[in-house]
């Protein structure tokens, strides 16, 4: 039931509840990703670890559950942790276990045989757990172990959130064996009213290039990241700073918008998010839990809820030195199938014009935005602070936007989603442009999320305004500026699905045209499936003979298999 | 030996009259506090008599829990009888019965687990969920309910449970 919201190429179990994205690593060729799922139904709960493994990030084939709830340590639940590769090329899990007591501990792992690349079977410590909540920290206060990073003493460091009160913190451990570990003298850092700290990831990103660092990396022209998820209000935080390793501490470069109270991951849904280092492509790459915004009745009929984001480059903005930049990984391109191109198109304010792309359902879109300079100028002045959420959404007219796509509409527009700029002009006569999505009439059904996401994004001197989409069924992600500011949402258009859904191009702005040139890909299926049962195949570790990507004959059998896939789903639909 | 006889009295008396007979006014009041429905949530928890024993917000949180259970399963039977009753509101009345039965099949476990494993949020999310599909339900009659009353119950109960849990965050 409701089969045309599933999607084609971002990660998704086969049914049931997926959560939190856990332990990412690159190990012996494959890319692993391992999740929070219940193996018992499409709501939280019973929760075990499942996996899966790809070449690229993209093409993902199920494995067996990792670990399940067998021992009095993690019998209430198997939660969210994260993997490290030792000097010498070992893998340890750390992991949070809810206890028989419910008690949060966390707990060591490691692959029942190394020499296996698909990490199928997975031991647990006998001696578990290795850690346990400190004195006067909450029993369900103290969850998700982070990767380790190696200080210049050659101990293992990992960080743990907490909270005392209504602060949010993360404490600092010291290992050298993953099984003994001593909780250094206070915390590495705190934010007040933020309240728990969940998922804290802790990351070097280089000042002078693009390229990700190996998470004990440190020295010159470094800066740190410090990541939290708030329990309370569902958000993924981030901020730059400096960690000063002796004495265990790390100093945001903006205190006013630090840990919990500054700029977000997504401004969408976007959460339980996580990096792991990939040492085959020498990138930092990011994972994020999307959750559902239907109604739990919905999940019940389609048996399914949850996805994992696309999964993204992370790295520091160093024209702005004060924002990260995200994208989605370069493998995704790999899904591009037949496209069009459309240059400087002219849109007058107040109009719209639909973008002849064939397919709309699984989408790359590619676009940049001109506002006539003169327009810009004249603009007057506003002081009303614009906000995305608290706006009418696309419906609201300014002098200069809002201006963007509608995807996943219909004919008629009774559904669309729109992804738009809005720039508003300041009272000092400074322009601030805003990246929103509007949900409020992305379906004609009444009991999904319809509120409006979005942020400010910055633009700079001679630049462009410029924006991706990938469109995927039920799922819409916008990336502003490069990844300035990136926006997730799930949609769930009634009559906007498979063939009769379009894009268009709109400008609502009431005193400015915009010129348009964009490109937009109809995307591939990324074909996640289970591992095939070959027994020889697994194990000489090599990938399924049947693999679908690479050489030119298996292209056309893909494109093959997607068009009769996509004509068996119109069949249905019809 | 008279030490004895001086204190029995007193023992006896202290068994005939149970402490647990006073009732957990403060627990009760102050979590009803941080709800926007205060004297229904007061009203509902006091005539469960669990609540008289419940140690904390959790317990309290649980209640709640089990009482928009029991809400959910009379307004099943409820609907079945004025389907009988209302065969020209059949469509909407089936559309209410998918409602009430996802807040029984899926909201109710997910909240119970949240609570007892020690991840509340997603109690927040359930119980959040359990009002928006009572008010799904109403909203499938376009103004002609025969059961507002009871769907707004239904929403209240379900949005005091996420407020108390959302106290424990």
């Amino acid at each position: 039931m409701l089969s045309w919201q599933r999607t084609a190429f971002h990660f998704q179990p086969q049914k049931n509840w997926m959560n939190d994205p856990n332990g990412p690593v690159f190990y012996k060729g494959w890319y692993h990703l391992f999740y929070q799922y219940n193996p018992n139904g499409a709501i939280w709960g019973d929760i075990v670890w499942g996996h899966a493994v790809s070449k690229d990030l993209i093409h993902w084939y199920h494995l067996p559950l990792a670990m399940v709830a067998d021992q009095w340590y993690d019998i209430m639940g198997v939660w969210t942790g994260s993997a490290t590769i030792l000097s010498d090329g070992k893998l340890m899990m750390l992991y949070t276990g809810s206890t028989n007591e419910s008690v949060q501990v966390q707990n060591l792992a490691y692959p029942a045989d190394p020499s296996d690349p698909l990490l199928i079977k997975w031991v647990k410590y006998p001696g578990n757990p290795v850690l346990v909540p400190p004195p006067g920290i909450g029993a369900k206060d103290f969850r998700d172990p982070t990767t380790a990073w190696l200080t210049s003493e050659g101990k293992w460091r990992i960080a743990i959130g907490s909270r005392i009160n209504r602060t949010g913190i993360t404490f600092v451990y010291d290992t050298k064996d993953f099984i003994n570990y001593e909780l250094l003298r206070g915390v590495l850092h705190g934010v007040p009213n933020t309240g728990m700290w969940e998922c804290v990831d802790f990351y070097p990103v280089s000042t002078t290039g693009e390229h990700g660092l190996d998470t004990s990396h440190n020295g010159p022209g470094v800066k740190h990241v410090v990541k939290a998820s708030m329990d309370d209000d569902r958000h993924d935080y981030y901020a730059i700073g400096t960690y000063h390793e002796k004495n265990v501490t790390w100093v945001p470069d903006n205190p006013e918008i630090d840990v919990g109270i500054g700029i977000r991951y997504d401004y969408g849904l976007f959460y339980a998010s996580k990096t792991f280092y990939d040492q085959n492509k020498k990138r930092r790459v990011l994972w994020g839990w999307i959750g559902e915004s239907d109604s739990e009745i919905a999940d019940v009929k389609k048996g399914w809820a949850s996805l994992q984001g696309i999964p993204r480059t992370v790295a520091l903005d160093t024209k702005t030195g004060s924002n990260l930049l995200q994208w989605p990984v370069e493998e995704v391109d790999s899904l591009r199938l037949t496209s069009k191109e459309f240059e400087k198109i002219e849109l007058k304010p107040g109009s719209v014009m639909p973008l002849d792309v064939g397919s709309a359902t699984q989408l790359d879109i590619v676009a940049e935005f001109e506002l006539d300079k003169a327009a810009l100028e004249k603009t007057a002045e506003s002081n009303v602070e614009f906000s995305c959420s608290s706006s009418e959404g696309s419906a609201e007219r300014g002098a200069l936007g809002p201006f963007g796509l509608l995807v996943l509409a219909d004919d008629s527009l009774s559904e669309q989603t729109p992804v738009y700029f809005y720039i508003a002009k300041g009272k000092d006569g400074s322009l601030k442009t805003y990246f929103c999505t509007d949900q409020s009439r992305s379906s004609e059904a009444n009991d999904v999320n319809k509120s409006k996401y979005g942020s400010f994004v910055p633009v700079l001197e001679g630049e462009k305004f410029s924006m991706r989409v990938l469109v995927d069924h039920s799922i819409v992600e916008g990336f502003a500026q490069g990844g300035r500011t990136t926006i997730t949402s799930r949609v769930y258009p009634t009559k906007a699905i498979y063939g009769a859904a379009r894009v268009f191009l709109f400008n609502n702005a009431t005193g400015a045209s915009v010129t348009s040139s964009l490109k937009a890909w109809q995307m591939n299926s990324a074909f996640i499936r289970p591992y095939p049962d070959d027994d020889d195949e697994r194990h000489s570790g090599t990938e399924p003979t049947h693999e679908v990507r690479g050489s030119k004959t298996k292209y056309l059998g893909n494109l093959l298999t997607s068009s009769l896939l996509f004509l068996n789903a119109r069949n249905n639909f019809l | 030996m008279k030490a004895i006889l001086f204190v029995f009295p007193f023992v006896l008396a202290v068994a005939y009259f149970p402490i647990s007979q006073c009732q957990n006014l403060p627990l009760i009041e102050q979590t009803c506090k941080q709800t926007p429905y205060y004297g229904l949530c007061v009203t509902l928890l006091k005539s469960d008599p669990r609540s008289k024993t419940a140690g904390d917000v959790q317990a309290i949180a649980l209640i709640m829990v089990d009482i928009i259970k029991a809400k959910a399963g009379g307004a099943l039977q409820h609907i079945e009888k004025l389907k009988q009753k209302y065969p020209a509101l059949r469509v909407p009345l089936s559309a209410c019965k998918d409602r009430f039965n996802a807040i029984i099949i899926g909201d109710v476990p997910q909240a119970v687990e949240a609570l007892t494993k020690g991840d509340p949020k997603f109690a927040v999310d359930a119980a959040n969920d359990a009002a928006l599909e009572a008010d799904s339900c109403e909203r499938g009659f376009s103004g002609k309910s025969p059961i507002t009353q009871m769907n707004k119950l239904n929403h209240d109960i379900s949005i005091i449970t996420a407020s108390i849990v959302k106290t424990m965050l």
